[in-house]
């Protein structure tokens, strides 16, 4: 069982996975890179190693180096965060055979879903509820594709089976259209996922983004922890998330998430994932799993006050889940909205220093940041500087306290997205709950028309 | 230019007060700048050359070998499309206005810095892969 933890990412997850060692008496080696030496937590940690320069392929990515930084530190796990190398089965693998811990399901685990045709065949397997559409590959005789498609009925998306997170994947309104679109895809996905294979399901209008937290451990036990809406996204980015996905049936959450936790029974998950949905007129549709921590999970700790990067950690010390699904107790409501330093008008990115830095507290009021006054947002990497998370008794009384806090928070010597937080937490169909994927960019056509 | 000739003037330049020289020879021109003048005075020179990168409209006549393109803001600065690849502008080169001059790299997104007006490039001031501050001169035109 290991007692020193190598931290392989930055910014507010390292930080945040920091604390969730120190909790757990485990000492921790932060890994980083040049860009990243002077940032404050990389001093917090009981050892920091600068595994090389700041561009993320020399040091976040540069697998050699982070195995060879928990060898010279002695760590005996690395935890991958999310992002860089969190969801690389390659790199998990490699871990496991250096005899060291991997913060996160198996290899093998991590390779499965990472293919989006694979995993969606568990889940039917498991009778967790799928997008319609067979689960596999695409033929290449055009007949037996189009055969397919016209099963479904359009519109139909093509995606590439190693694509996901909204990479490799085409919407076909009509058959005229569907040969050239696939053959596109498959193009694309070559050259972006080094796997051609592509896969074809019914492309749903108006869904939401809704997901299922689940917990695992090495013993075939395996509890959801809830529901998330993330329906509130730009590009293909989250940018406010909430637990519980509101408006929908409890029962029928309920099921899903059960027949998620089972899946995870089924397939041998061990540790944290996400089961990923779009939720449309009642239905929930599988469209991937996430096998790691991801970016939104402080929502579902503060429903659930769970501390989920804890448990993770126990998991993968290879410790029984201390709780049953009946001992889960989802209450009120929460939400969390992404800080970036970016321009809110534009979305042009602002690396810089942050000269004033004023964050908001007080009751069921948390905030996930890695910045202060002084800190200087490097150039290198993605542009989130802070989450900003709040907690309700019910979920009118989690939006008037992120409307306070939203007010009292102050980020001087540069931009960030709080302006645009402010204005989203007066719209009025987000008040209401329940938008689909695609709200937050008519909201902003319509601004930018007005 | 042979590299003892450029010694040379680096010699000369560091033996005399002045701030900074400029020597052509067979087409090719070499311009050194102290350190000093570069770090002392960045206020004072930065403004005359946001005024010519922004428009030609300026009513200041500001002669055309001070025009200088500035970062727009912090970040990457990168030369050329892709590693091995010939940069997208070379000294000596005459550019149009719009012309892609280089991109700055930001937390995933590539900003396109374009020339404002038709000109002469004299000197690249950045390397490849250096971090440049918002408002540090890239190129210098005549």
């Amino acid at each position: 069982m290991f007692d020193t933890v190598l931290i392989a990412n930055r910014g507010e997850i390292a930080l945040r996975i920091l604390r969730a060692c120190r909790g757990l008496g485990l000492r921790t080696v932060v890994a980083h890179s040049e860009a990243d030496s002077e940032a404050s937590y990389i001093a917090q940690a009981d050892q920091a190693l600068c595994i090389g320069p700041s561009a993320p392929g020399q040091s976040y990515l540069n697998q050699s180096a982070l195995l060879f930084a928990a060898e010279v530190s002695g760590a005996q796990a690395i935890h991958p965060g999310y992002g860089f190398l969190s969801e690389n089965a390659g790199f998990a693998a490699r871990v496991e055979q250096a005899g060291l811990v991997f913060v996160g399901p198996s290899a093998a685990c991590i390779r499965t879903m990472g293919d989006k045709v694979s995993a969606k065949r568990a889940m039917r397997k498991a009778g967790v509820p799928c997008v319609p559409g067979p689960d596999e590959a695409l033929p290449q005789d055009p007949a037996a594709m189009l055969a397919i498609a016209h099963e479904i009925g359009y519109p139909v998306i093509v995606k590439a089976a190693g694509g996901g997170g909204g990479r490799g994947m085409r919407v076909v309104h009509d058959e005229a259209a569907l040969l050239d679109a696939m053959a596109l895809t498959r193009e694309e996905a070559r050259q972006a996922f080094g796997n051609p294979e592509v896969y074809i399901e019914k492309f749903l209008l108006h869904p939401r983004h809704v997901e299922i937290q689940v917990l695992a451990d090495s013993h075939g036990n395996a509890v959801w922890l809830g529901s998330r809406d993330c329906s509130l996204q730009r590009r293909h980015q989250k940018v406010i998330e909430e637990a519980p996905a509101p408006g929908i049936d409890e029962a029928l959450v309920a099921e899903v998430g059960e027949r998620c936790a089972a899946a995870c029974r089924q397939i041998g998950y061990c540790g944290v994932g996400t089961f990923e949905f779009l939720y449309e007129k009642g239905a929930f549709y599988f469209i991937e799993i996430n096998t790691r921590l991801q970016v939104e999970h402080p929502v579902t700790e503060m429903t659930a006050g769970i501390d989920i990067v804890q448990q993770q950690l126990r998991m993968a010390r290879g410790e029984r889940l201390s709780l049953t699904q009946h001992e889960v107790r989802c209450q009120g409501h929460a939400i969390e909205c992404r800080i970036n330093a970016e321009n809110p008008e534009t979305f042009a990115p602002s690396p810089g220093r942050i000269t004033g830095w004023q964050v908001p507290g007080g009751f069921g009021v948390r905030v996930d940041s890695h910045a202060n006054a002084g800190y200087r947002v490097p150039p290198y990497y993605d542009s989130m500087i802070a989450k900003l998370i709040v907690h309700g008794s019910t979920r009118n009384d989690a939006l008037e306290r992120m409307r306070l806090a939203l007010a009292e928070m102050r980020v001087e010597g540069l931009a960030t997205n709080v302006p645009l937080h402010r204005e989203l937490l007066r719209d009025e169909g987000f008040a209401v709950g329940g938008v689909d994927i695609h709200h937050l960019e008519r909201w902003l056509q319509q601004r930018s028309a007005a | 230019m042979k590299q003892e000739q450029i010694k040379t003037l680096i010699d000369a330049l560091a033996a005399s007060d002045l701030a900074e020289l400029e020597y052509s020879e067979d087409g090719s021109t070499l311009r050194l700048v102290k350190q000093s003048a570069l770090t002392a005075a960045p206020a004072a020179r930065r403004p005359a050359a946001v005024r010519k990168a922004t428009a030609a409209v300026s009513a200041e006549p500001v002669p055309p070998a001070a025009a200088e393109c500035l970062a727009p803001l912090y970040g990457v600065v990168h030369l050329q499309p892709a590693l091995g690849e010939p940069p997208f502008v070379q000294p000596g080169q005459p550019v149009e206005a719009g012309q892609l001059l280089c991109v700055i790299e930001a937390m995933k997104m590539f900003n396109e810095v374009r020339a404002d007006a038709a000109a002469t490039l004299q000197a690249v001031l950045v390397r490849s892969g250096q971090e440049v501050e918002a408002g540090e001169p890239l190129f210098r035109f005549g």
